[in-house]
């Protein structure tokens, strides 16, 4: 089974409620095509393969 | 003679006070009269400080009567991008919601430690609004103009502060870099910038944006300049928990020791494929002046410059979410839609990227265990014209605002020290930057190097005619 193709449209849809954000049709709309941005940018990132005992950059110190 | 002065370095403009050639408070009238004749052309200043400068140059001439020593930038006119508390100032960080804050009730640090060593604020400058920006175009205050041709862009979000010092009304500027806001300006208005290492400055005081990726630091027409405010303004701050611990020596004393034992390499691979001519141009010319002849690979760039986005995406839309929710209206659109699809972003993407950024950075110290000096270009083009929303690369159109840190990003992910320097290739009127780039903690390297290339003529920052 593959996933299916992403879908801005329905993700500002499902989060803007959850987020309390009242989006314009302008705003939506430039939303939509800053999260295809990222989802292209997320697809390289995704692509490396990180190790699970991989340290992530920011480290706690109590 | 002063009017000769401020088109010089603040160090100049130190020896003249510190020697009673001139005093403080004529520099200051100047530095003063010039930002009102100039900046309605460059749009560089949004806040002048004119009693607070003038006091200042008062105390200062006082001092030097008194027989007292005076610092090493004494009298010397600054300015710093409107992020930065200044007492009695509202931090606008150039946004309209922000006006709504009651002025700052102290300075931030590195205008404190300017300050102590002389400096003079005469104002806070122009910027991107809350940083979110590579065009230096204001929505509410409207645009930095570039001072080497008015029609083009400054390069954001530093844009007043690229202005302010291309367009000769102070020597020197602060500004902030997350993903580039020093080193695009500083390429698109032809002068010196210097990002220094992540956590190597104190950020108290300042308005943030991606606390992971935020660093500030300073714009010259010297790399003297940049040396000299970078050392008065290092030190601990326990007002900055980002900063880390590490021993930082002045840079000044070795500015002039040049590039003796450096192994210097060009970055090839992706900073050498996806800029235009006039941006693989100007490291050529930087490269053959050090003789530098190695290209070098930091493998997974891309990967870096995607994680980097991400991660400011996300960031962003954290520190805005609840501006978003209750003044949306209040925003620059081109900012707000960029941060609203950040906080629809996933955690596991956030999460996934600060991992990889660890990996990249033990990549990048590999690397540096080969070379010492990292070239690169600073932007992948010169300045576009103010209002262009888009440009071509690679035969392939992009955003502009989104975009301008291709090649400044990967570098500050890992927070490496940067010295940004001006090339003028083929007699263009607008100049290109390239990135001096060190390993971290170095940046008295990336200085050094900066410096002989200032000293050899191959790059420099004069004041742009002003018609």
């Amino acid at each position: 089974m593959t996933a299916a193709p992403f879908d801005p449209e329905a993700l500002v849809e499902a989060m803007s409620p959850l987020l309390e954000l009242t989006l314009t049709p302008e705003s939506r709309a430039e939303t939509i095509v800053h999260l295809r941005i990222a989802a292209e940018q997320a697809q390289l990132l995704l692509s490396a393969p990180i190790g699970d005992d991989e340290e992530p950059a920011p480290v706690f110190v109590a | 003679m002063i009017s000769g002065l401020l088109d010089g370095a603040a160090q100049a403009i130190a020896a003249e006070v510190r020697s009673g050639r001139a005093s403080a408070h004529e520099v200051t009238l100047a530095a003063l009269e010039r930002i009102e004749t100039r900046n309605a052309a460059f749009g560089a200043f949004t806040d002048v400080t004119t009693a607070r400068a003038l006091a200042r140059a008062r105390a200062i001439d006082a001092a030097r009567a008194r027989g007292e020593t005076l610092g090493p930038l004494a009298g010397a006119p600054f300015a710093v991008k409107n992020l930065f508390d200044v007492e009695g100032l509202t931090t606008r960080a150039g946004s309209r919601i922000n006006r709504d804050h009651i002025p700052a009730e102290k300075d931030a640090t590195l205008v404190s430690r300017l300050e102590n060593a002389g400096a003079i604020l005469v104002g806070a400058l122009n910027m991107g609004e809350y940083a979110y920006d590579f065009t230096g175009e204001n929505f509410h205050d409207g645009p930095s103009r570039n001072p080497r041709d008015l029609e083009h862009m400054t390069g954001g979000s530093s844009g007043g502060s690229g202005a302010a010092v291309a367009g000769g009304l102070v020597p020197l500027a602060l500004g902030s870099d997350t993903n580039g806001s020093i080193r695009v300006p500083s390429s698109f208005c032809g002068v010196f910038g210097l990002k220094p290492t992540y956590g190597r400055l104190s950020r108290a005081g300042t308005f943030p944006f991606v606390a992971s990726l935020d660093h500030l630091g300073a714009f010259a027409r010297s790399v003297q300049d940049l040396a000299l405010s970078y050392d008065a303004m290092l030190g601990r701050d326990p007002a900055d928990p980002a900063q880390a611990e590490v021993f930082a020596a002045p840079v000044a004393p070795t500015l002039d020791d040049g590039l003796a034992g450096l192994r210097i390499a060009k970055l090839g691979g992706y900073f050498a494929r996806s800029g235009d001519a006039s941006a693989l141009a100007g490291v050529d010319a930087v490269a053959r002046a050090l003789k530098a002849e190695r290209v070098v690979e930091l493998a997974e760039a891309a990967t870096a410059r995607a994680a980097a986005y991400l991660i400011t995406m996300v960031e962003g839309a954290a520190l805005h979410l609840r501006r978003l929710q209750t003044r949306a209206a209040d925003f620059d659109p081109d900012v707000r839609d960029r941060l609203i699809a950040g906080a629809m972003l996933p955690g596991a993407w956030v999460q996934q990227a600060q991992k990889f950024r660890r990996r990249f950075r033990a990549q990048a110290l590999t690397l540096f265990r080969e070379v010492d000096i990292l070239l690169a270009p600073a932007t992948p083009c010169r300045a576009p014209r103010i209002g262009q929303k888009t440009f071509v690369l690679d035969s392939k159109e992009l955003l502009v605002r989104p975009n301008m840190g291709l090649f400044t990003q990967p570098i500050s992910f890992i927070g490496l020290p940067v010295a940004t320097v001006p090339v003028w290739t083929g007699g263009e009127k607008l100049p290109i930057g390239v990135q001096i780039i060190a390993p971290p903690w170095r940046e008295d390297l990336a200085l050094r190097v900066a410096r002989v290339l200032e000293r050899d003529g191959i790059v420099r920052a004069p004041v742009a005619p002003f018609a």
